[in-house]
Protein backbone atom coordinates (compact mmCIF):
# COMPACT_ATOMS: atom_id res chain seq x y z
CA UNK A 1 0.00 0.00 0.00
CA UNK A 2 1.54 3.23 -1.01
CA UNK A 3 1.19 6.72 0.74
CA UNK A 4 -0.88 7.98 -2.06
CA UNK A 5 -2.87 5.79 -3.73
CA UNK A 6 -5.19 6.45 -7.04
CA UNK A 7 -7.65 3.37 -7.52
CA UNK A 8 -9.68 2.95 -10.67
CA UNK A 9 -10.21 6.68 -10.39
CA UNK A 10 -13.26 8.24 -12.86
CA UNK A 11 -14.66 11.78 -13.13
CA UNK A 12 -17.42 12.97 -15.07
CA UNK A 13 -18.99 16.09 -15.07
CA UNK A 14 -22.76 16.61 -15.48
CA UNK A 15 -23.57 18.54 -19.12
CA UNK A 16 -26.30 19.83 -21.05
CA UNK A 17 -25.41 17.04 -23.52
CA UNK A 18 -25.27 14.01 -20.95
CA UNK A 19 -21.97 12.61 -18.77
CA UNK A 20 -18.87 14.46 -19.92
CA UNK A 21 -16.18 11.54 -18.78
CA UNK A 22 -12.78 13.98 -18.50
CA UNK A 23 -10.93 10.84 -17.55
CA UNK A 24 -11.35 7.38 -16.07
CA UNK A 25 -9.14 4.17 -15.31
CA UNK A 26 -6.58 6.18 -13.39
CA UNK A 27 -4.24 3.81 -11.36
CA UNK A 28 -1.36 4.94 -9.84
CA UNK A 29 0.58 4.52 -6.64
CA UNK A 30 2.94 7.15 -5.38
CA UNK A 31 5.65 6.83 -2.71
CA UNK A 32 6.27 9.31 -0.14
CA UNK A 33 9.05 11.96 -0.93
CA UNK A 34 8.47 10.58 -4.25
CA UNK A 35 8.34 13.70 -7.25
CA UNK A 36 5.47 12.95 -9.52
CA UNK A 37 5.09 14.88 -12.84
CA UNK A 38 1.84 15.00 -14.66
CA UNK A 39 2.05 16.03 -18.38
CA UNK A 40 -0.15 16.28 -21.09
CA UNK A 41 -1.91 17.90 -24.18
CA UNK A 42 -4.34 20.95 -22.82
CA UNK A 43 -7.81 19.37 -21.49
CA UNK A 44 -6.83 15.74 -21.35
CA UNK A 45 -7.84 15.85 -17.96
CA UNK A 46 -4.35 17.40 -16.02
CA UNK A 47 -6.30 19.52 -13.21
CA UNK A 48 -8.82 17.35 -12.96
CA UNK A 49 -6.85 14.39 -11.48
CA UNK A 50 -4.78 17.20 -9.21
CA UNK A 51 -8.53 18.37 -7.85
CA UNK A 52 -9.25 14.94 -6.79
CA UNK A 53 -6.08 13.92 -5.21
CA UNK A 54 -6.42 18.04 -3.81
CA UNK A 55 -9.85 16.67 -2.46
CA UNK A 56 -11.75 19.97 -4.50
CA UNK A 57 -13.69 17.26 -6.89
CA UNK A 58 -15.07 14.11 -5.30
CA UNK A 59 -14.32 11.08 -7.71
CA UNK A 60 -17.54 9.87 -9.74
CA UNK A 61 -15.60 6.25 -9.67
CA UNK A 62 -12.69 4.94 -8.01
CA UNK A 63 -10.84 6.30 -5.23
CA UNK A 64 -8.12 8.27 -3.98
CA UNK A 65 -6.14 7.51 -0.44
CA UNK A 66 -3.43 9.43 1.19
CA UNK A 67 -1.91 7.48 3.75
CA UNK A 68 -4.59 4.44 4.09
CA UNK A 69 -7.55 7.34 4.29
CA UNK A 70 -9.91 8.18 1.54
CA UNK A 71 -9.69 11.72 0.73
CA UNK A 72 -13.33 13.28 1.13
CA UNK A 73 -11.66 17.23 1.21
CA UNK A 74 -9.58 19.28 1.38
CA UNK A 75 -6.65 19.24 3.79
CA UNK A 76 -4.11 20.70 5.23
CA UNK A 77 -2.07 17.98 4.42
CA UNK A 78 -1.85 19.16 0.85
CA UNK A 79 -1.00 22.37 -0.20
CA UNK A 80 -2.16 23.44 -3.53
CA UNK A 81 -1.46 25.71 -6.01
CA UNK A 82 -4.08 26.21 -8.88
CA UNK A 83 -3.15 26.78 -12.20
CA UNK A 84 -5.10 30.40 -12.48
CA UNK A 85 -3.04 31.56 -9.04
CA UNK A 86 -6.56 32.01 -6.64
CA UNK A 87 -5.57 34.89 -5.01
CA UNK A 88 -7.78 37.27 -3.06
CA UNK A 89 -8.04 40.32 -5.00
CA UNK A 90 -8.37 42.33 -1.93
CA UNK A 91 -6.00 41.29 0.50
CA UNK A 92 -2.10 42.22 0.01
CA UNK A 93 0.66 39.80 -0.80
CA UNK A 94 1.55 39.38 2.48
CA UNK A 95 -1.86 39.18 3.59
CA UNK A 96 -3.04 36.44 1.07
CA UNK A 97 -0.44 34.54 2.24
CA UNK A 98 -0.59 35.25 6.29
CA UNK A 99 -4.50 33.82 6.13
CA UNK A 100 -3.50 30.76 4.73
CA UNK A 101 -0.80 30.58 7.10
CA UNK A 102 -2.84 31.52 10.08
CA UNK A 103 -6.24 28.96 8.88
CA UNK A 104 -3.61 26.41 9.07
CA UNK A 105 -0.95 26.42 11.23
CA UNK A 106 -1.06 25.78 14.99
CA UNK A 107 1.75 28.01 16.20
CA UNK A 108 1.69 32.16 17.86
CA UNK A 109 1.27 35.22 15.38
CA UNK A 110 5.39 35.88 15.50
CA UNK A 111 6.21 32.35 14.71
CA UNK A 112 3.46 32.85 11.63
CA UNK A 113 4.86 36.91 10.60
CA UNK A 114 8.05 34.76 10.36
CA UNK A 115 6.65 32.11 8.04
CA UNK A 116 5.20 34.43 5.83
CA UNK A 117 8.28 36.61 5.56
CA UNK A 118 10.35 33.48 4.72
CA UNK A 119 8.37 32.39 1.89
CA UNK A 120 8.05 35.45 0.71
CA UNK A 121 11.68 36.56 0.49
CA UNK A 122 12.43 32.82 -1.25
CA UNK A 123 10.01 33.72 -4.01
CA UNK A 124 11.82 36.96 -3.75
CA UNK A 125 8.70 39.27 -3.29
CA UNK A 126 9.54 40.86 0.30
CA UNK A 127 9.85 43.87 -0.93
CA UNK A 128 6.24 43.88 -3.17
CA UNK A 129 4.83 42.43 0.15
CA UNK A 130 2.79 45.45 0.43
CA UNK A 131 0.82 45.29 -3.06
CA UNK A 132 -2.21 44.01 -3.94
CA UNK A 133 -2.64 41.03 -6.40
CA UNK A 134 -4.00 43.46 -8.79
CA UNK A 135 -0.68 45.40 -8.75
CA UNK A 136 0.96 41.96 -9.86
CA UNK A 137 2.27 40.95 -12.95
CA UNK A 138 0.90 36.99 -14.12
CA UNK A 139 4.87 35.31 -12.63
CA UNK A 140 4.01 37.30 -9.75
CA UNK A 141 1.30 36.42 -8.96
CA UNK A 142 2.19 32.73 -9.42
CA UNK A 143 5.00 33.58 -6.81
CA UNK A 144 2.53 34.14 -4.25
CA UNK A 145 0.99 31.54 -5.07
CA UNK A 146 3.97 29.60 -4.63
CA UNK A 147 5.02 30.94 -1.48
CA UNK A 148 1.21 30.43 0.31
CA UNK A 149 1.52 26.66 -0.48
CA UNK A 150 5.32 26.11 0.58
CA UNK A 151 3.92 28.54 3.79
CA UNK A 152 1.57 25.73 5.34
CA UNK A 153 4.87 23.37 5.04
CA UNK A 154 2.29 20.40 3.78
CA UNK A 155 3.58 16.48 3.08
CA UNK A 156 2.05 16.89 -0.25
CA UNK A 157 2.92 19.96 -2.72
CA UNK A 158 0.11 19.91 -5.65
CA UNK A 159 1.11 22.37 -8.16
CA UNK A 160 -0.47 22.95 -11.53
CA UNK A 161 1.92 24.28 -14.19
CA UNK A 162 3.38 26.41 -11.04
CA UNK A 163 6.31 27.96 -13.54
CA UNK A 164 4.20 28.60 -16.37
CA UNK A 165 4.09 32.03 -16.22
CA UNK A 166 7.49 32.68 -15.26
CA UNK A 167 10.69 33.33 -17.60
CA UNK A 168 13.30 30.89 -18.48
CA UNK A 169 15.66 32.56 -15.47
CA UNK A 170 12.91 33.16 -12.57
CA UNK A 171 11.80 29.67 -13.63
CA UNK A 172 14.95 27.66 -13.10
CA UNK A 173 15.00 29.74 -9.66
CA UNK A 174 12.14 28.59 -8.37
CA UNK A 175 12.99 24.96 -9.59
CA UNK A 176 15.91 24.92 -7.77
CA UNK A 177 14.03 26.73 -4.58
CA UNK A 178 11.39 23.54 -4.78
CA UNK A 179 14.24 20.80 -4.84
CA UNK A 180 15.68 22.75 -2.05
CA UNK A 181 12.65 22.44 -0.15
CA UNK A 182 12.09 18.93 -1.04
CA UNK A 183 15.69 18.26 0.59
CA UNK A 184 15.09 20.29 3.67
CA UNK A 185 12.19 18.04 4.21
CA UNK A 186 14.76 15.20 4.35
CA UNK A 187 13.35 14.03 0.62
CA UNK A 188 10.16 13.31 2.47
CA UNK A 189 7.72 15.75 1.17
CA UNK A 190 5.42 14.42 -2.08
CA UNK A 191 5.32 16.59 -5.00
CA UNK A 192 2.96 15.95 -7.68
CA UNK A 193 2.99 18.92 -10.63
CA UNK A 194 1.54 19.44 -13.83
CA UNK A 195 3.78 20.62 -16.35
CA UNK A 196 3.72 21.27 -19.92
CA UNK A 197 7.72 21.79 -19.49
CA UNK A 198 9.54 18.30 -21.01
CA UNK A 199 12.63 19.58 -19.79
CA UNK A 200 11.26 20.75 -16.30
CA UNK A 201 9.30 17.14 -15.76
CA UNK A 202 12.51 15.08 -16.78
CA UNK A 203 14.73 17.72 -14.56
CA UNK A 204 12.61 17.48 -11.08
CA UNK A 205 10.88 14.11 -11.33
CA UNK A 206 10.91 10.15 -10.28
CA UNK A 207 8.28 9.53 -12.47
CA UNK A 208 6.78 11.01 -14.95
CA UNK A 209 3.26 10.29 -16.19
CA UNK A 210 1.91 11.12 -19.74
CA UNK A 211 -2.20 11.29 -20.27
CA UNK A 212 -3.58 10.41 -23.21
CA UNK A 213 -5.92 12.77 -25.04
CA UNK A 214 -9.44 13.05 -23.68
CA UNK A 215 -12.76 12.71 -23.69
CA UNK A 216 -11.82 9.54 -20.81
CA UNK A 217 -8.21 10.01 -20.99
CA UNK A 218 -6.01 7.27 -19.60
CA UNK A 219 -2.45 7.11 -18.53
CA UNK A 220 -0.81 6.66 -21.76
CA UNK A 221 2.48 5.38 -20.44
CA UNK A 222 4.72 5.97 -16.85
CA UNK A 223 8.05 7.12 -17.75
CA UNK A 224 10.40 6.05 -15.03
CA UNK A 225 13.55 8.82 -14.59
CA UNK A 226 16.87 7.34 -12.85
CA UNK A 227 19.04 10.27 -13.09
CA UNK A 228 21.37 10.08 -10.01
CA UNK A 229 20.38 13.24 -7.73
CA UNK A 230 21.48 15.94 -7.12
CA UNK A 231 21.30 16.72 -10.32
CA UNK A 232 22.31 19.27 -11.93
CA UNK A 233 20.83 21.20 -15.72
CA UNK A 234 23.84 21.31 -17.64
CA UNK A 235 25.26 17.75 -16.85
CA UNK A 236 22.10 16.07 -17.16
CA UNK A 237 21.85 17.24 -20.93
CA UNK A 238 24.69 15.62 -21.85
CA UNK A 239 23.75 12.58 -20.10
CA UNK A 240 22.28 9.74 -22.78
CA UNK A 241 19.54 8.73 -20.28
CA UNK A 242 18.55 12.47 -20.70
CA UNK A 243 18.22 12.35 -24.53
CA UNK A 244 16.56 8.98 -24.51
CA UNK A 245 13.70 9.72 -22.03
CA UNK A 246 13.05 12.89 -23.85
CA UNK A 247 12.61 11.73 -26.97
CA UNK A 248 10.43 9.15 -25.65
CA UNK A 249 8.42 11.76 -24.43
CA UNK A 250 8.61 13.67 -27.53
CA UNK A 251 7.28 10.98 -29.58
CA UNK A 252 4.36 10.52 -27.42
CA UNK A 253 3.43 13.82 -27.09
CA UNK A 254 3.64 15.01 -30.47
CA UNK A 255 2.07 12.49 -33.39
CA UNK A 256 3.31 14.72 -36.12
CA UNK A 257 7.05 15.99 -36.20
CA UNK A 258 6.60 18.74 -38.99
CA UNK A 259 4.39 20.63 -41.19
CA UNK A 260 4.95 18.21 -43.87
CA UNK A 261 3.58 15.27 -41.66
CA UNK A 262 0.47 17.50 -41.14
CA UNK A 263 0.19 17.59 -45.43
CA UNK A 264 1.44 20.84 -45.73
CA UNK A 265 2.99 21.09 -49.31
CA UNK A 266 5.19 23.10 -50.59
CA UNK A 267 5.03 24.46 -54.47
CA UNK A 268 9.00 24.55 -55.53
CA UNK B 1 1.88 87.19 -22.76
CA UNK B 2 3.20 85.20 -26.04
CA UNK B 3 6.97 85.04 -24.77
CA UNK B 4 5.68 83.62 -21.11
CA UNK B 5 3.54 81.18 -22.66
CA UNK B 6 6.51 79.61 -25.10
CA UNK B 7 8.63 79.82 -21.91
CA UNK B 8 6.81 77.34 -19.92
CA UNK B 9 6.43 74.98 -22.69
CA UNK B 10 10.07 74.92 -23.07
CA UNK B 11 10.00 73.67 -19.69
CA UNK B 12 7.67 71.23 -19.71
CA UNK B 13 9.49 69.80 -22.81
CA UNK B 14 12.70 69.74 -20.66
CA UNK B 15 11.01 68.02 -17.80
CA UNK B 16 9.73 65.58 -20.21
CA UNK B 17 12.84 64.57 -21.24
CA UNK B 18 14.21 64.68 -17.47
CA UNK B 19 11.79 62.11 -16.94
CA UNK B 20 12.00 59.51 -19.85
CA UNK B 21 15.64 59.65 -18.26
CA UNK B 22 14.54 58.49 -15.05
CA UNK B 23 12.10 55.94 -16.65
CA UNK B 24 15.38 54.10 -18.21
CA UNK B 25 17.26 54.41 -14.92
CA UNK B 26 14.28 52.39 -13.53
CA UNK B 27 14.15 49.74 -16.33
CA UNK B 28 17.80 48.84 -15.56
CA UNK B 29 17.44 48.31 -11.60
CA UNK B 30 14.10 46.39 -12.53
CA UNK B 31 16.42 43.81 -14.68
CA UNK B 32 19.00 43.84 -12.28
CA UNK B 33 16.86 42.46 -9.61
CA UNK B 34 15.36 40.08 -12.30
CA UNK B 35 18.51 38.73 -12.95
CA UNK B 36 20.20 38.61 -9.26
CA UNK B 37 17.69 37.63 -6.86
CA UNK B 38 19.89 38.10 -4.12
CA UNK B 39 20.02 42.06 -4.90
CA UNK B 40 16.63 42.60 -4.34
CA UNK B 41 16.86 44.40 -1.48
CA UNK B 42 19.31 46.71 -2.68
CA UNK B 43 17.72 47.88 -5.94
CA UNK B 44 19.33 51.65 -6.39
CA UNK B 45 15.75 54.18 -5.09
CA UNK B 46 15.34 57.08 -7.51
CA UNK B 47 16.64 60.03 -6.14
CA UNK B 48 14.46 61.76 -3.58
CA UNK B 49 14.15 65.41 -5.90
CA UNK B 50 12.54 63.31 -9.31
CA UNK B 51 10.33 61.50 -6.95
CA UNK B 52 8.97 65.27 -5.45
CA UNK B 53 8.64 66.02 -8.89
CA UNK B 54 6.89 62.97 -9.98
CA UNK B 55 4.46 63.69 -7.49
CA UNK B 56 3.99 67.35 -8.17
CA UNK B 57 3.15 66.09 -11.62
CA UNK B 58 0.62 63.86 -10.52
CA UNK B 59 -1.37 66.19 -8.01
CA UNK B 60 -0.92 68.86 -10.99
CA UNK B 61 -2.62 66.52 -13.76
CA UNK B 62 -5.47 65.60 -11.18
CA UNK B 63 -6.13 69.34 -10.62
CA UNK B 64 -6.11 69.81 -14.72
CA UNK B 65 -8.54 66.81 -14.76
CA UNK B 66 -11.06 68.22 -11.98
CA UNK B 67 -11.50 72.02 -14.10
CA UNK B 68 -11.50 70.39 -16.85
CA UNK B 69 -14.60 68.13 -15.64
CA UNK B 70 -15.83 71.39 -13.75
CA UNK B 71 -15.66 73.47 -17.02
CA UNK B 72 -17.49 71.27 -19.01
CA UNK B 73 -19.85 70.98 -16.03
CA UNK B 74 -20.65 74.88 -16.33
CA UNK B 75 -21.45 74.67 -19.60
CA UNK B 76 -24.31 72.27 -19.24
CA UNK B 77 -25.83 74.34 -16.19
CA UNK B 78 -25.60 77.66 -18.25
CA UNK B 79 -27.30 75.74 -21.10
CA UNK B 80 -29.51 74.62 -18.96
CA UNK B 81 -29.87 78.29 -17.23
CA UNK B 82 -30.46 79.70 -20.94
CA UNK B 83 -33.63 77.44 -22.33
CA UNK B 84 -34.43 77.71 -18.34
CA UNK B 85 -34.51 81.69 -19.59
CA UNK B 86 -36.46 81.24 -22.54
CA UNK B 87 -39.13 79.63 -21.20
CA UNK B 88 -39.10 82.28 -18.62
CA UNK B 89 -39.54 84.48 -21.51
CA UNK B 90 -41.80 82.38 -23.26
CA UNK B 91 -44.27 82.13 -20.67
CA UNK B 92 -44.27 85.96 -19.96
CA UNK B 93 -42.68 84.97 -16.81
CA UNK B 94 -45.42 83.21 -15.54
CA UNK B 95 -42.62 81.04 -14.76
CA UNK B 96 -39.74 82.51 -12.61
CA UNK B 97 -36.56 83.18 -14.44
CA UNK B 98 -33.28 82.14 -12.98
CA UNK B 99 -32.57 85.74 -11.36
CA UNK B 100 -35.95 86.17 -9.86
CA UNK B 101 -35.88 82.27 -8.49
CA UNK B 102 -32.27 82.83 -7.03
CA UNK B 103 -32.87 86.26 -5.13
CA UNK B 104 -36.13 84.30 -3.09
CA UNK B 105 -33.48 81.29 -2.92
CA UNK B 106 -31.06 83.79 -1.64
CA UNK B 107 -34.17 84.91 0.92
CA UNK B 108 -34.71 81.51 2.01
CA UNK B 109 -31.22 80.56 2.78
CA UNK B 110 -30.18 83.92 4.35
CA UNK B 111 -32.96 82.40 7.40
CA UNK B 112 -32.46 78.64 7.22
CA UNK B 113 -33.81 77.88 10.63
CA UNK B 114 -36.57 80.36 11.97
CA UNK B 115 -39.44 78.92 13.81
CA UNK B 116 -42.74 80.29 13.58
CA UNK B 117 -44.97 77.45 14.36
CA UNK B 118 -45.64 74.24 12.69
CA UNK B 119 -46.74 75.32 9.37
CA UNK B 120 -43.76 78.70 9.30
CA UNK B 121 -40.12 76.76 9.12
CA UNK B 122 -36.83 77.46 7.56
CA UNK B 123 -35.90 75.64 4.48
CA UNK B 124 -32.56 74.36 6.64
CA UNK B 125 -35.08 72.58 8.98
CA UNK B 126 -37.16 71.30 6.67
CA UNK B 127 -34.66 69.76 5.13
CA UNK B 128 -33.38 68.25 8.72
CA UNK B 129 -36.56 66.68 9.12
CA UNK B 130 -36.92 65.33 5.60
CA UNK B 131 -33.27 63.70 5.59
CA UNK B 132 -34.15 62.47 9.04
CA UNK B 133 -36.70 60.76 7.99
CA UNK B 134 -35.48 59.21 4.94
CA UNK B 135 -32.05 58.33 6.60
CA UNK B 136 -34.51 56.30 9.31
CA UNK B 137 -36.87 54.46 6.80
CA UNK B 138 -33.49 54.12 4.90
CA UNK B 139 -31.37 52.32 7.81
CA UNK B 140 -34.40 50.51 8.80
CA UNK B 141 -34.70 49.24 5.33
CA UNK B 142 -31.31 48.28 5.24
CA UNK B 143 -30.58 46.53 8.63
CA UNK B 144 -33.65 44.13 6.80
CA UNK B 145 -32.38 43.84 3.39
CA UNK B 146 -28.77 43.16 3.87
CA UNK B 147 -28.87 40.24 6.23
CA UNK B 148 -32.48 39.37 3.60
CA UNK B 149 -29.75 39.62 0.81
CA UNK B 150 -27.61 37.55 2.45
CA UNK B 151 -30.18 34.65 2.94
CA UNK B 152 -31.04 34.83 -0.56
CA UNK B 153 -27.38 34.85 -1.91
CA UNK B 154 -26.48 32.08 -0.09
CA UNK B 155 -29.35 29.80 -0.01
CA UNK B 156 -31.20 28.85 -2.96
CA UNK B 157 -33.98 27.84 -0.77
CA UNK B 158 -34.39 31.09 0.34
CA UNK B 159 -34.11 32.42 -2.62
CA UNK B 160 -37.11 30.65 -4.50
CA UNK B 161 -39.22 31.37 -0.96
CA UNK B 162 -38.02 35.15 -1.26
CA UNK B 163 -37.40 36.32 -4.86
CA UNK B 164 -40.93 35.97 -6.17
CA UNK B 165 -42.03 38.18 -3.74
CA UNK B 166 -39.54 40.76 -4.37
CA UNK B 167 -40.21 40.70 -8.22
CA UNK B 168 -44.08 40.95 -7.00
CA UNK B 169 -43.28 43.98 -4.63
CA UNK B 170 -40.67 46.14 -6.27
CA UNK B 171 -42.58 47.45 -9.19
CA UNK B 172 -45.55 48.50 -6.67
CA UNK B 173 -44.96 52.57 -6.02
CA UNK B 174 -44.42 52.98 -2.32
CA UNK B 175 -46.85 55.93 -1.76
CA UNK B 176 -49.30 53.12 -2.48
CA UNK B 177 -47.98 51.36 0.95
CA UNK B 178 -49.03 54.85 2.76
CA UNK B 179 -52.54 53.91 3.35
CA UNK B 180 -51.63 50.68 5.06
CA UNK B 181 -48.76 52.65 7.32
CA UNK B 182 -51.69 54.79 8.23
CA UNK B 183 -53.64 51.74 9.54
CA UNK B 184 -50.57 50.33 11.16
CA UNK B 185 -49.38 53.14 12.70
CA UNK B 186 -51.74 55.80 13.48
CA UNK B 187 -49.80 58.30 12.53
CA UNK B 188 -48.83 60.10 9.72
CA UNK B 189 -44.78 60.62 10.42
CA UNK B 190 -44.74 57.11 11.07
CA UNK B 191 -46.23 56.23 8.15
CA UNK B 192 -43.50 58.06 5.96
CA UNK B 193 -40.66 56.51 7.61
CA UNK B 194 -42.94 53.17 6.57
CA UNK B 195 -42.82 54.20 2.88
CA UNK B 196 -39.17 54.96 2.77
CA UNK B 197 -38.34 51.78 4.59
CA UNK B 198 -40.26 49.90 2.27
CA UNK B 199 -38.75 51.91 -0.68
CA UNK B 200 -35.03 51.63 0.88
CA UNK B 201 -35.73 47.08 0.90
CA UNK B 202 -35.16 46.15 -2.87
CA UNK B 203 -32.52 47.83 -4.35
CA UNK B 204 -30.58 46.45 -1.54
CA UNK B 205 -31.60 42.87 -1.50
CA UNK B 206 -31.72 42.35 -5.22
CA UNK B 207 -27.85 43.88 -5.22
CA UNK B 208 -26.86 42.17 -1.75
CA UNK B 209 -28.22 38.72 -2.89
CA UNK B 210 -26.42 39.13 -6.29
CA UNK B 211 -22.99 40.06 -4.94
CA UNK B 212 -23.12 37.20 -2.52
CA UNK B 213 -24.53 35.03 -5.15
CA UNK B 214 -21.59 35.52 -7.74
CA UNK B 215 -18.84 34.82 -5.05
CA UNK B 216 -16.45 32.85 -7.59
CA UNK B 217 -15.34 29.31 -7.52
CA UNK B 218 -11.93 30.66 -7.22
CA UNK B 219 -12.06 32.21 -4.14
CA UNK B 220 -14.48 29.71 -2.73
CA UNK B 221 -11.84 27.46 -3.63
CA UNK B 222 -8.64 28.72 -1.83
CA UNK B 223 -11.35 29.32 1.43
CA UNK B 224 -11.49 25.21 1.01
CA UNK B 225 -7.98 24.06 -0.01
CA UNK B 226 -6.65 26.24 3.43
CA UNK B 227 -9.43 25.12 5.50
CA UNK B 228 -10.81 28.62 6.26
CA UNK B 229 -13.07 28.45 9.53
CA UNK B 230 -16.74 29.94 8.63
CA UNK B 231 -15.25 33.36 10.34
CA UNK B 232 -12.79 33.68 8.08
CA UNK B 233 -14.60 33.22 5.22
CA UNK B 234 -17.32 35.64 6.00
CA UNK B 235 -14.53 38.49 7.13
CA UNK B 236 -11.86 37.67 4.53
CA UNK B 237 -13.74 36.06 1.20
CA UNK B 238 -17.59 36.63 1.47
CA UNK B 239 -17.70 40.28 2.88
CA UNK B 240 -15.26 42.21 1.10
CA UNK B 241 -16.33 40.27 -2.51
CA UNK B 242 -19.94 41.34 -1.60
CA UNK B 243 -19.46 44.95 -0.14
CA UNK B 244 -19.04 46.56 -3.30
CA UNK B 245 -22.18 45.13 -4.78
CA UNK B 246 -23.87 45.82 -0.98
CA UNK B 247 -22.85 49.64 -1.26
CA UNK B 248 -24.17 49.92 -4.64
CA UNK B 249 -27.80 49.03 -3.70
CA UNK B 250 -27.88 51.11 -0.80
CA UNK B 251 -27.05 53.83 -3.19
CA UNK B 252 -29.75 53.14 -5.24
CA UNK B 253 -32.05 52.40 -2.18
CA UNK B 254 -31.17 55.87 -0.72
CA UNK B 255 -31.66 57.93 -4.28
CA UNK B 256 -35.20 56.06 -4.74
CA UNK B 257 -35.96 56.88 -1.02
CA UNK B 258 -35.01 60.77 -1.53
CA UNK B 259 -36.93 60.74 -4.51
CA UNK B 260 -39.99 59.32 -2.74
CA UNK B 261 -40.03 61.33 0.12
CA UNK B 262 -40.94 64.47 -1.68
CA UNK B 263 -44.34 62.59 -3.18
CA UNK B 264 -44.65 60.98 0.58
CA UNK B 265 -45.08 64.52 2.40
CA UNK B 266 -46.67 66.23 -0.20
CA UNK B 267 -49.08 64.06 0.71
CA UNK B 268 -48.86 63.27 4.42
CA UNK B 269 -48.86 67.13 4.40
CA UNK B 270 -47.05 66.99 7.38
CA UNK B 271 -43.92 68.63 7.30
CA UNK B 272 -40.51 68.23 5.60
CA UNK B 273 -39.73 69.73 2.22
CA UNK B 274 -42.03 67.87 0.37
CA UNK B 275 -44.72 69.76 2.17
CA UNK B 276 -42.77 72.57 1.62
CA UNK B 277 -43.17 72.57 -1.80
CA UNK B 278 -46.76 71.91 -1.71
CA UNK B 279 -47.43 74.70 0.76
CA UNK B 280 -45.25 77.30 -1.91
CA UNK B 281 -47.20 76.13 -4.21
CA UNK B 282 -50.81 76.88 -2.68
CA UNK B 283 -49.19 79.90 -2.09
CA UNK B 284 -48.42 80.34 -5.54
CA UNK B 285 -44.59 80.87 -5.11
CA UNK B 286 -43.20 79.29 -7.97
CA UNK B 287 -40.07 80.94 -7.02
CA UNK B 288 -39.89 78.62 -4.16
CA UNK B 289 -41.05 75.72 -5.43
CA UNK B 290 -38.61 75.72 -8.31
CA UNK B 291 -35.83 76.94 -5.30
CA UNK B 292 -36.99 73.61 -3.61
CA UNK B 293 -36.86 71.84 -6.71
CA UNK B 294 -32.78 73.02 -6.89
CA UNK B 295 -32.33 72.25 -2.75
CA UNK B 296 -33.71 68.75 -3.17
CA UNK B 297 -32.00 68.20 -6.03
CA UNK B 298 -28.32 69.40 -4.69
CA UNK B 299 -29.17 66.94 -1.56
CA UNK B 300 -29.91 64.28 -3.73
CA UNK B 301 -26.43 65.01 -5.61
CA UNK B 302 -24.93 65.14 -2.26
CA UNK B 303 -26.34 61.38 -1.16
CA UNK B 304 -25.01 59.74 -4.64
CA UNK B 305 -21.84 61.09 -4.04
CA UNK B 306 -20.95 60.08 -0.52
CA UNK B 307 -22.05 56.40 -1.54
CA UNK B 308 -19.73 56.69 -4.79
CA UNK B 309 -16.94 57.59 -2.44
CA UNK B 310 -17.64 54.77 -0.06
CA UNK B 311 -18.00 52.36 -3.11
CA UNK B 312 -14.56 53.29 -4.29
CA UNK B 313 -13.32 53.24 -1.23
CA UNK B 314 -14.52 49.35 -0.76
CA UNK B 315 -14.06 48.03 -4.04
CA UNK B 316 -10.80 46.60 -5.14
CA UNK B 317 -9.12 45.67 -8.86
CA UNK B 318 -9.45 41.88 -9.56
N1 LIG C 1 -16.55 21.65 -14.05
C1 LIG C 1 -16.50 21.06 -15.27
N2 LIG C 1 -17.61 20.82 -15.97
C2 LIG C 1 -17.57 20.23 -17.19
N3 LIG C 1 -16.44 19.86 -17.80
C3 LIG C 1 -15.28 20.08 -17.14
C4 LIG C 1 -15.24 20.70 -15.85
N4 LIG C 1 -13.95 20.78 -15.46
C5 LIG C 1 -13.22 20.26 -16.46
N5 LIG C 1 -14.02 19.82 -17.47
C6 LIG C 1 -13.57 19.18 -18.71
O1 LIG C 1 -12.65 18.15 -18.38
C7 LIG C 1 -11.60 18.13 -19.31
C8 LIG C 1 -10.28 18.18 -18.60
O2 LIG C 1 -10.12 19.46 -17.99
P1 LIG C 1 -8.81 19.83 -17.18
O3 LIG C 1 -9.02 21.18 -16.59
O4 LIG C 1 -8.50 18.75 -16.23
O5 LIG C 1 -7.72 19.89 -18.32
P2 LIG C 1 -6.13 20.10 -18.21
O6 LIG C 1 -5.48 18.85 -18.64
O7 LIG C 1 -5.80 20.62 -16.87
O8 LIG C 1 -5.88 21.20 -19.33
P3 LIG C 1 -4.86 22.46 -19.32
O9 LIG C 1 -3.52 21.94 -19.63
O10 LIG C 1 -5.38 23.30 -20.44
O11 LIG C 1 -4.97 23.09 -18.00
C9 LIG C 1 -11.83 19.26 -20.28
O12 LIG C 1 -12.36 18.76 -21.47
C10 LIG C 1 -12.83 20.14 -19.59
O13 LIG C 1 -13.70 20.74 -20.52
MG1 LIG D 1 -5.22 22.42 -16.15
Amino acid sequence: MSYLEIKDLEISFPTPEGKYVAVRDINLSIEKGEIISIIGHSGCGKSTIMNAIGGMTIPTGGSVELAGKKIKGPGPDRGIVFQNYSLLPWLTVYQNIFQAVDAVMDCSKKEKQEIVTNNLSMVSLLQHKDKLPGQLSGGMKQRVAIARAFAINPGVLLLDEPFGALDALTKGTMQLELLKLWNLSGRDKTIVMITHDIEEAIFLSDRIVVLNNGPASTIREIENVHLPRPRNKIEIVKMPEYLEIRDRLLHLLTDKFSVEDMGVVYKK
Amino acid sequence: MVQKDGGGATTFYKRKIVNTLNLDEMSETETLTMTESENVESAIPLKEETQKENKMKYYLSIVIDKSKSLFFACIGLLLFGGFWSFMSSYTENELPGPVATLTVMQEMLSDPFYDYGPNDKGIGLLLVASVGTVLSGFLIGSVVAIPLGILMGASKTFKQILYPLVQLLKPVSPLAWFPIGLVVFKDTGMATIFIVFITSLWSTVINTSFGIGSIPQDHKNVAKAFGFSKWRYLTKILIPFSLPHIITGLRLSIGVAWLVIVAGEMLSGASGIGFFVWDSWNALSLEKVISAILIIGIVGLLFDKLFTFIENKVSYKA
